[in-house]
């Protein structure tokens, strides 16, 4: 079973303090949709209004085009993994899954079937007899997915669930996330504040910041075509290079010049930009290493992180500005040595006061 | 001696110490209970002409046969497990249904209510006797069960006790429960209550205990011989310094007297250390 969802144009207000403000949004059937944003910008409290745990103050919700925002949430055929697991101590793991079953009445056997199945699916039927105290972390999230999948619902909803996992837990617990989507083919909303579990699990990202959706698009439309400065600060590790420009419209394209006189020759068209302050923005991969004297700007390496594949280096400008470029793994160079920065005008940004961004043309 | 077992040597010394201060306090609050023992066993003439006869023989079961064929202390211990059994019970249901209400619950007042409650706590019951007294006698439920267990019923600790368990308890337990559409009954009784044993074992035995052990309220609503409780009984055989009845024959009711609160003692042992231990650390 999987379902549609449609938003449409909903508010939420914690007393003075408005939480979502007339957001809309889209998911397809079977899509796998993650709302990713900072702590507080609104994404669970999204999540739990379509789950029904939060009232809809205005607006609608609709699964399948059928309104749902007024059912209470046991009658919405929703599912949700909690951060916390929510798994009742005192149940066993096989209570725990029949629950949420035996209130709407499915027969006992019914019942065991799918608890064998979904346990079979998690690699987890030894763990049936236990209590969730006996669990470990990992074996807890399994339970709640579990939990859930036993439901059959129409949709599935995480909330931030792998928060609690350690590194190597949450990475494959990530990959097994992919693969049970692949296998229910349901849908499923995940909300998270971790760029990475966004851009490896979603079909597509909805980017929240400030009570309001940023952007929604696909892992690397986001990622190469950010909407706004925030959305292109927030997704991608190191963040962005921002670097304060004046920009000249004479040409075909825009120049971007900085406060000490460098300047870059972008691929983004004159003829879009109107006057006024801008940032010039690009990623650490498009800003090469080149030898000191070369390139469009030089600066003294502040700091190396070496990755294994790639060489983050920190180097800062002449105005004090620092930029994050890339170079090899097996880089030489070293903190203090003097390089030039090679911007690739072709991937660079531009951002006016207000956030909204432009690219360059696409290919 | 190094450092290490200079300390060793002095926490050694510590434990012994403690443990002799222990061995002390048991002997202190044994010895009592072994002396009671001791005196149900003797001949009523005999303790009259030497009391020390305790320690020496004849032993003998008389005073228990009189206590079984004679005394009241059954009928008092039987209204003594009402007494308290019911209080205990309605205790643990209102205060849950009311700490589940405080905790969970949004309706209007409900914080005001809350300080309304505990503020019960700092209302003594003698404060109150008098006028409890009236209503209880306008209502003619003097001498009754009804009237020697509603009074507890307004249990503020309990409410209280309950409400902050309730409050403990993720929230997060509520909406998974939600979501598998169990209704708010089904969630009190099915998922919240369950995890509130610890609280509830507490709160029932320290109302239970209250209760097998309450004398006031007890000596004033009832005044009938068989609507006694154990302790208003008891004190009532002892009104002529125990020689009109002998005090073997005394102590022997007190054993009856004192058994079922030790069974009590015996099945909840686990729960009782828990819950003083509890209370000492909070």
């Amino acid at each position: 079973m999987t379902a549609d969802i449609e938003i449409r144009n909903v508010s939420k207000q914690f007393g003075a303090m408005t939480v979502l403000d007339h957001l809309s949004l889209s998911i397809r059937a079977r899509e796998f949709i993650v709302f990713l944003g900072p702590s507080g910008c609104g994404k669970s409290t999204l999540l739990r209004m379509i789950a029904g745990l939060e009232a809809v103050d205005s607006g609608e919700i609709a699964i399948n085009n059928e309104r749902i925002d007024h059912l209470p949430p046991g009658k919405r055929g929703i599912a949700m993994v909690f951060q916390s697991y929510a798994l009742y101590p005192h149940m066993t793991v096989r209570d725990n899954m029949a629950f949420g079953l035996a209130n709407i009445g499915v027969p006992g056997k019914v019942i065991e079937a799918r608890i064998n199945e979904a346990a079979r699916m998690l690699e987890m039927p030894h763990l049936l007899d236990r209590k969730p105290g006996q669990l470990s972390g990992g074996q807890r999230q399994r339970v709640a997915i579990g939990r859930a999948i036993v439901k059959e619902p129409k949709a599935f909803l995480f909330d931030e669930p792998l928060s609690n996992l350690d590194a190597a837990l949450r990475t494959r617990t990530r990959i097994e996330l992919a693969q049970l989507h692949q296998r229910l083919q349901s849908t499923m909303i995940f909300v998270t504040h971790d760029q990475v579990e966004a851009m490896t699990l979603a079909d597509r990202i909805v980017v929240m910041n400030n009570r309001k959706i940023d952007q929604i698009g696909t892992p690397m439309e986001i990622y190469e075509r950010p909407a706004t400065k925030f959305v292109a600060g927030f997704v991608g590790a190191p963040a962005m290079n921002f670097v304060d420009a004046t920009l000249d419209r004479y040409g075909k394209n825009a120049t971007a010049r900085f406060a000490d006189g460098v300047s870059v020759q972008t691929e983004i068209a004159s003829s879009q930009l109107t006057d006024g302050k801008y940032t010039f923005g690009i990623r650490s991969e498009d800003v090469r290493i080149v030898a000191a004297g070369q390139g469009n700007a030089g600066g003294v390496v502040d700091v190396l992180e070496r990755l294994g594949e790639r060489t983050l280096i920190y180097a800062r400008l002449g105005d004090g500005q620092q930029i994050v470029g890339s170079d090899a793994g097996n880089s030489r160079v070293a903190v203090g040595d003097r390089i030039g920065l090679a911007f690739d005008g072709q991937k660079s940004h531009l951002f006016n006061e207000t956030g909204r961004a432009w690219h360059a043309r696409e290919a | 001696m190094s450092a290490t077992a200079a300390s060793i040597k002095g926490r050694a010394f510590g434990d012994h110490l403690l443990l002799a201060l222990v061995i002390l306090l048991s002997i202190v609050m044994i010895a009592p209970v072994l002396w009671v023992i001791g005196l149900s066993l003797k001949d009523n003439t005999e303790l009259m002409a030497d009391p020390n006869s305790v320690f020496h023989a004849p032993y003998t079961l008389k005073n228990y046969i009189n206590t079984v064929g004679t005394s009241s202390v059954f009928i008092w211990v039987r209204n003594s497990i009402i007494v308290s059994g019911g209080l205990t019970l309605g205790t643990l249901i209102l205060s849950s249904l009311a700490g589940y209400g405080f905790a969970r619950l949004n309706f209007p007042g409900r914080d005001v209510l809350f300080v309304i409650v505990l503020f019960g706590l700092a209302v003594p019951e003698q404060a109150v006797l008098v006028a409890r007294h009236q209503i209880f006698s306008m209502l003619k439920f003097h001498n009754t069960y009804q009237g020697l267990i509603l009074p507890g019923l307004s249990a503020p600790f309990g409410v209280f006790l309950m409400t902050q368990y309730f409050k403990a308890i993720p929230k997060e337990l509520d909406e998974a429960a939600m979501l598998d559409n169990a209704s708010r009954l089904r969630i009190f009784w099915k998922v919240l209550l369950p995890l509130t044993l610890p609280a509830q074992a507490t709160l029932g035995i320290f109302t239970f205990l209250g209760a097998w052990n309450d004398y006031f309220w007890p000596l004033i609503s009832a005044t009938k011989k068989d609507m006694f409780t154990l302790t208003v009984g008891m004190a009532s055989t002892q009104t002529n310094f125990a020689q009109s009845e002998g005090i073997g024959f005394l102590m022997a009711q007190a054993v009856f007297a004192g058994a079922p609160i030790l069974i009590v003692y015996l099945f909840f042992q686990k729960y009782i250390v828990t819950a003083v231990s509890g209370a000492a650390v909070r």
